[in-house]
């Protein structure tokens, strides 16, 4: 017999994990307003249950800025705000508008099965 | 997280990221927790940035491509394996020719550098043969070029072996 507890944790998605695309986080949480590493982790967290490491967000950070998607801001004491550049927003619109068609196509058929 | 020990976490980083990104980076463990998630998340993040850097990489290549091919343990490998019985080989045949001034001598007893070599040849052709089945479909170009590379190392290993009949 199944317990509530099996099928919270079966609704929830448990042992699925929680979405987990480190660029595409940093880029919608920078999307809210700049924010250094620490306020990253926290908003995404917030955000979507993901609580990334600190080294996955700094990797994340570095490939995001060599590609031009984020910018570094003056440094606040011996933390480094970052904010999504015009680029940037371009590529999360498009990534979402990606994953929104996804989610419609995969909600649709759960509603006719 | 106590300092000493973000410190040395950030330190685990090449020059090139620390610079860049190691204040910022340091401060953030700092504050973080210290628990063995965060621990082994750094490690393998800095792994990572030796060997797929980001400071000085390029961002845009395809995980296809030749270059980031060449990167996957089963495409170096063989190739490091026979670079390594090549100096091997050249290394003791330059010590050789300096002891008996200038004459090849064949001892027809095989010593331990002659069995390192064919363990080196040997050991890495199962390795070339899983990066040929993993690879060759998915990405026939890059992968035949790496397959050539690693032909070619190998042959160039075995060429002083043939041709100086040592």
């Amino acid at each position: 017999m199944r317990s509530t507890r099996d099928v919270g944790e079966e609704e929830a998605g448990a042992g699925m994990g929680h979405y987990s695309d480190p660029p595409l986080l940093v880029l919608a949480s920078l999307a809210g307003g700049p924010k250094h590493g620490h306020a990253m982790i926290e908003d995404i967290a917030g955000m979507c249950g993901t609580r990334l490491g600190p080294g996955t967000l700094y990797g994340a950070i570095a490939r995001l800025e060599q590609l031009g998607w984020i910018e570094p801001l003056p440094a606040e004491e011996r933390r480094r705000p970052y904010r999504i550049t015009s680029a940037g927003l371009r590529v999360l619109g498009a990534k979402l508008a990606t994953l929104q068609q996804f989610a419609q196509a995969g909600l649709g058929r759960l509603e006719t099965s | 997280m106590n300092p000493r020990l973000a410190r040395w976490l950030t330190r685990l980083y090449p020059p090139a990221w620390r610079e860049r990104y190691g204040e910022e980076f340091e401060t953030l463990l700092e504050t973080g927790p210290s628990d063995l998630r965060t621990l082994a998340n750094s490690v393998r993040s800095a792994v990572h940035e030796h060997i797929f850097p980001t400071q000085g990489g390029n961002m845009d290549q395809s995980p296809n491509s030749f270059s980031a091919m060449i990167k996957r343990p089963s495409a170096f490998l063989p190739v490091a394996m026979s670079l390594i019985a090549l100096t091997m080989v050249l290394t003791t045949l330059t010590i050789g020719l300096a002891h008996t001034g200038g004459v090849i001598v064949r001892d027809p007893d095989e010593g331990a550098t002659a069995h390192l070599f064919q363990l080196l040849m040997t050991v890495q052709m199962p390795i070339a043969l899983f990066f040929a089945v993993k690879w060759l479909r998915r990405a026939p170009a890059p992968s035949l070029g790496v397959l050539a590379l690693q032909a070619g190392a190998w042959l160039a290993a075995c060429a002083p072996i043939h041709f100086l009949h040592l």
